[in-house]
């Protein structure tokens, strides 16, 4: 398949990006390979795994769905973009302690959608954080300390505040 | 080249124009028409039109007697839309079932309708509701708009009475009556992330140990998102004692017509029915609402 | 003067070393990974399950702007590879299952690469296919591979005791065929491989493989290069499971494209081609009588297994070996005699997978001992029980259990369960649509590699640099379990340093020293004491060299906190750098630089297949409590209590983080996971038609661990990796018996299936409202 190009600006992770898109390109290729940002995983390209997930004016999509030129004049945050500038944050750093990372390829998308979810809903429960990260395939970890990485989180800015 | 032009309207009469004067591909979420282009089922048209700047079709407005939703509503604005869960609880409640967290977020309720799938999730309450469809197109200079029910809008597998210009804009129902109660049943082994074997819904207002106006939906059984006419009259015709609710039951499973596939076969899809009708039914009448 | 005490990190929650740049998206994986000139290359694979094949025209493809390379079978060595080399990289005259690599290319884009896949015309001839291995040994059954006519590239016995003696013993005999079907990896990251040339046809391979060393040797003759030639880079995987313990077509045919692009090329699967091309578990049809006295003691099992081999030979066909394990020694068995027929079909091929045969055997066997209890008027435990062996113990096949928490496993689950209790309530006690039941099995497997090469070495080179910072080059491979933290943790133990002391480097072949590879949950034993070792000459040679530089006693030395320090009382005596420093810094010069192969103690079967193969042997009990919609067929399991013997505990969340993740996928294989091939071809290849356990679906999960300290055990470890995915399908099939009164002796227990034996069966147990 091939198609014209279209040039589109946004800003990601916090910076302006003008980018020539292809109109057929989903969003998660716009970031491998449009303009290298790795981070994002093709996990199946299908939306039914959840590796690419990323937040688009703040909210959880997969990638691999979006069409590219869509991400025209909207926020666009990505693994990349979430550290801050003392390292890790919150749930960065919580994923690690708690040992919810295994081979790691889940990970981005677990973390960005567990940013979306404790952003939305800053009670959440370990029930609805299940529901919330259904839409993550995870093969390693059997999910159980990933839930409590998130849950950790929210206890953590608890305490902060 | 297959995609040689992108179109990103502002309005609904920018859209409409746009449908009438070019060969269209139109977009929203995306999460059907993504995976259905990538594997071929479907083919880019020349032009590639993003609908998602048309903010005029999005939301949701209730008046006192009637909702409208926009076709660019998410399922997410759908599932946390507060009014609606005492309008027509039955809607938030089947969001609550559809796909994904992410998937909720993209995807529309006018994408989910035109999708026409037989599974299609939330088309099965909208049926319930008696929900109609408003389609609007640029004809002879002017917006022109008409509405179907949305129970006559399926004609088969993928397909429904939408025009070539014709833009799907607005679902429309009135708000159930004092007494209305409405169930929805997918059958799974998650709570969402499973693509319909078989969905079930049932509504209508309460009278004395029944129900009457019952709407009655089946979904992935039938070649469209169907409604169980012989279901619903005979829950119609007095009231559910547990032996009528088991014929009831027997009576959905005959009225579906559902296929072997490699998810189930048509026998498993019709004892699910049937366990699932009267379930319901039993729910329904065990329950004050 | 500084005071340090003594502490341990064995035990302790130590998080893992890579875990950080897996969260910021920094780790690289192979597939973000790009080298300058990269192509992309793309396999046409066939849409025929056998054929012969007439032609292949590749003039339309290789004239297509952006196409540097099209190879066919013509273009190459032609050299069979895998672990039966039967399987030419590109095939030329025959297609034999739909996976087959008929051609392949090299351009600039997928795009264009996809487009050059389309215009490859190919003629066949088609043959008769069989897709099971009954029909494939009829007589006169299409002939898959010429090599053998009669469709049997293995078959083999195995036998210990009198089989006669053991039935003329037993006062009860029971006999099922249980059938076990195919299920995929689902790695998260899917295959590939990246292959460059440089000009003096050194190759340089960023791969995904499991077994590096092995690798390079494997590959060689296919490819045509010396194996020195070759150097393997590893970088971060998306999740192993045994899937890349072989070597498969397109990683060759990656490689012959970049030697005829003369560019660096990168092949990487699509999800649905990682469905349909990655090797999948071992489907098996397995025939078992079992005898026991009515005492209660078992006298026999006689088992014969089939195996679909589907069109070429993987690792799959060695899975009875291991299934070999668990008939003849999983509880005491005096008797047994064991035969296996491994059969060419034109269905997929089968590999290796996390317990390599060891769920098929243990559902079979455990489903019989439980059905033997109900028979005997025991209980599932006390039976268990009876015949589980104990430490000190050598079963007839060989293995020595020098240690052992068999019976510790199967009460501390059953009292932690309330099994005994539950399973008797709710075997009489329920009525209703909702179902609950309670079911047991075991596990033995083994827990310190296995010889099945005549070396199942590590290496390990340590050294520590002017300031103390430790480099452990280790040939172990991580696959995402935490292998490399475990291996610190056993370093920054023996030296006394922290965690961030240590780097462990396991990714380049030209750096570190041979390994076998990761599997047989070898990796923890095998390389944690390669490196353990490497350190303790370092540890050496640090308290001597402190010794003679302070002139005292390097006995009463000992190193914490990064210092050289009295052992009594704590007290420093130098800082570590600072001794390395002044050993290197003087006439005598010496660095610090240490290195260590090690060898488990354990021996290859011989010719009966009979030997200690294993240097340790992991035990574990799991009991499940499932709850089944009769009216629905929907088994969902609520809870797991799992009591596994790890000889000790080095990181508890490490080993916690195996068990979890063992049990998902055990209850996958039980229950929701089945990868549909139907006349060879596969029919789900998606996850949304490939139902993995997601989030909401997992049960609640407790775990105790059982430390046996096992001898040889680096710090009384054993391997953990697959044994608890290896029992569980076991346990939830005895659950759903408990529920339901019927056995299965099929997987998956899909809700259609569960809900057909419930209406064929209509067990008058059963009364519905």
């Amino acid at each position: 398949m091939t198609s014209v190009q279209h040039e589109i600006n946004f800003t990601l992770n916090g910076k302006p990006v003008t980018v020539s898109v292809a109109l057929h390109w989903n969003a998660l290729t716009l970031l491998r390979e449009g303009l290298g940002l790795t981070g994002t995983k093709y996990g199946c390209g299908e939306g039914e795994c959840g590796a690419c997930t990323i937040l688009v004016d703040g909210v959880s999509v997969n990638s691999c769905l979006m069409f590219a030129v869509d991400c025209d004049g909207r926020e666009i945050t990505t693994i990349e973009g979430i550290a801050t500038e003392a390292g890790l944050n919150m749930l960065q750093g919580e994923f690690v302690k708690q040992w919810a990372v295994q081979c790691g390829f889940c990970s981005p998308g677990m973390i960005m959608q567990g940013m979306y979810l404790i952003k939305n809903n800053p009670r959440i429960s370990k029930d609805e954080i299940k529901r919330g990260i259904e839409g993550n395939l995870c093969r390693c970890t059997g999910y159980s300390k990933i839930i409590d990485a998130i849950a950790e989180t929210l206890h953590d800015e608890e305490v902060r505040s | 080249m297959t995609i040689q032009k992108y179109a990103v309207p502002r309005s609904i009469e920018e859209a409409t124009q746009l449908l009438a004067a070019e060969n269209i591909t139109m977009f929203a979420g995306g999460t059907d028409l993504m995976p259905q282009t990538k594997s071929g089922a479907r083919k880019f048209k020349t032009v590639l039109m993003n609908l998602n700047r048309v903010h005029d079709l999005r939301g949701i407005s209730l008046s006192k007697s009637e909702v409208r939703i926009g076709t660019l509503t998410t399922v997410t604005d759908i599932l946390h839309h507060y009014a609606l869960r005492t309008a027509a609880g039955i809607l938030p409640e089947v969001a609550n079932a559809f796909a994904s967290g992410q998937i909720r977020n993209a995807a529309t309720l006018g994408g989910n309708v035109c999708n026409a799938s037989p599974a299609g999730d939330m088309i099965i309450p909208l049926l319930l509701l008696d929900a109609e469809v408003e389609l609007t197109s640029w004809k002879n200079s002017a917006i022109s708009t008409r509405r179907i029910a949305l129970h006559e809008f399926f004609i088969g597998p993928g397909k429904t009475r939408l025009g070539a210009n014709e833009l799907l804009t607005f679902i429309h129902f009135r708000i159930p009556e004092e007494g209305f109660v409405a169930r929805f049943e997918k059958f799974g082994t998650r709570p969402a992330l499973d693509i319909s074997i078989v969905s079930v819904g049932i509504a209508g207002t309460r009278e004395h140990g029944g129900l009457r106006n019952a709407r009655v939906a089946f979904g992935a059984v039938a070649p469209i998102p169907m409604r169980g006419h012989a279901v619903e009259h005979a829950i119609d015709e007095g009231s559910l004692t547990a032996e009528r609710i088991k014929d009831i039951s027997r009576l959905a499973e005959q009225e579906i017509t559902p296929i072997d596939d490699i998810r189930a076969t048509a026998w498993y899809r019709k004892e699910i029915t049937r366990t699932y009708t009267e379930r319901m039914l039993h729910d329904i009448c065990a329950a004050r609402n | 003067m500084s005071i340090f005490e003594k502490e341990t990190l064995i035990g302790k929650r130590i998080a893992k070393l890579d875990a950080p740049q897996k969260t910021t998206g920094e780790a690289r994986y192979l597939h973000d990974i790009t080298l300058p000139g990269m192509l992309v290359g793309r396999i046409l694979r066939t849409d025929r399950t056998h054929a012969r094949i007439v032609s292949i025209d590749t003039s339309a493809a290789k004239a297509l702007r952006g196409v540097h390379a099209v190879i066919t079978a013509a273009d190459t060595p032609n050299i069979p590879l895998g672990h039966g080399k039967d399987n030419p990289p590109l095939k030329g005259d025959k297609v034999r299952c739909i996976r087959d690599e008929i051609a392949a290319v090299a351009a600039e884009t997928e795009e264009i690469a996809e487009e050059a896949l389309k215009l490859i015309k190919v003629e066949y001839e088609d043959l008769p296919p069989v897709f099971t291995p009954a029909e494939a040994l009829k007589e006169g059954a299409p002939v898959i591979h010429d090599s053998h006519a009669d469709n049997i590239p293995f078959s083999f016995d195995y036998s210990h005791g009198d089989i006669a003696i053991g039935e003329a013993e037993s006062d009860i005999i029971v006999q099922d065929t249980f059938k076990l079907h195919f299920v995929t990896h689902c790695c998260m990251g899917v295959s590939g491989l990246i292959a460059s040339f440089d000009h003096d046809g050194n190759l340089t391979l960023h791969s995904q493989t499991q077994i590096p060393f092995l690798y390079k040797k494997d590959l060689s003759p296919v490819i045509d290069v010396a194996p020195e030639k070759i150097r393997v880079i590893q970088p971060p995987i998306g999740g192993g499971f045994g899937s890349k313990l072989d070597i498969y077509p397109f990683e060759p045919i990656c490689i012959f494209l970049a030697r005829a692009s003369r560019r660096p090329v990168k092949l990487i699967f699509s999800r649905e081609e990682e469905f349909i091309a990655s090797p999948t578990r071992q489907p098996v049809e397995l025939t078992i009588r079992t005898g026991v006295k009515n005492d209660g003691t078992l006298i026999f099992r006689e088992v014969h297994t089939l195996h679909d081999n589907g069109g070429y030979t993987s690792w799959g066909a060695t899975t009875p070996f291991v299934i070999m394990q668990t008939i003849s020694s999983l509880y005491r068995v005096p008797h047994c005699r064991y035969h296996t027929t491994v059969v060419y079909t034109n269905n997929p091929y089968s590999g290796s997978f996390r317990g390599y045969g060891n769920l098929q055997a243990t559902f079979a066997v455990e489903t019989h001992m439980d059905k033997l209890a109900e028979m005997l008027g025991k209980d599932p435990l006390s039976f268990r029980l009876q015949n589980a062996q104990q430490a000190g113990e050598t079963t007839p096949q060989g293995m020595h259990f020098k240690t052992c928490g068999f019976h510790d496993c199967l009460t501390t689950a059953a009292t932690q369960s309330s099994f005994v209790e539950k399973h008797e309530r709710y075997r009489t006690q329920q009525n209703g649509p909702i179902r609950l039941g309670v079911g047991i099995a075991s596990l033995l497997h083994v827990g310190g590699g296995a010889k099945i090469y005549r070396t199942d070495g590590c290496g390990t080179i340590l050294k520590i640099d002017d300031f103390g910072k430790v480099i452990v080059m280790t040939g172990s491979t991580d696959i995402g379990q935490g292998a490399e933290t475990v291996i610190a943790q056993f370093v920054a133990e023996e030296l006394g340093l922290p965690m961030s002391a240590i780097t462990v480097i396991n990714n380049d072949s030209e750096i570190t020293p041979w390994d076998v590879g990761v599997h047989a949950s070898r990796t923890t034993f095998i390389a944690g004491n390669s490196a353990k070792r490497a350190a303790y000459k370092a540890r050496q040679k640090l308290l001597m060299a402190a010794g003679e530089m302070y002139n005292l006693d390097p006995e009463t030395l000992d190193l914490r906190s990064r210092h050289i320090v009295h052992s009594e009382s704590g007290e420093s005596i130098v800082e570590i750098g600072k001794l390395i420093r002044s050993l290197h810094f003087r006439d005598k010069s010496e660095i610090v630089l240490t290195s260590e192969y090690y060898e488990p103690p354990s021996v290859m079967q011989d010719r009966g297949f009979k030997g200690d193969v294993s240097a340790s042997y992991a035990f574990g009990t799991q009991v499940v409590e499932v709850e089944v919609d009769i009216e629905t067929g929907i088994v969902r399991v609520l809870n797991v209590t799992a009591a596994h013997d790890v000889g000790r505990v080095i990181n508890r969340q490490g080993i916690e983080g195996q068990i979890e993740g063992g049990v998902a996928m055990g209850i996958g294989y039980a229950i929701t996971e089945h990868l549909i091939v139907e006349n060879g071809i596969v029919k789900n290849p998606c996850f949304r038609d490939y139902k993995l356990i997601t989030a909401p679906e997992i049960p609640k999960l407790d775990m105790t661990f059982i430390e046996t300290h096992d001898p040889e055990g680096p710090a009384g470890a054993k391997g953990i990796g697959e044994a608890p995915s290896i029992c569980i399908s076991a346990a939830i099939a005895n659950a759903v018996y408990n529920a339901t009164g019927i056995r299965f002796h099929e997987l998956p227990l899909s809700p259609e299936h569960v809900l057909r034996r419930l209406k064929s069966e209509r067990n008058e147990t059963l009364s519905t409202r």
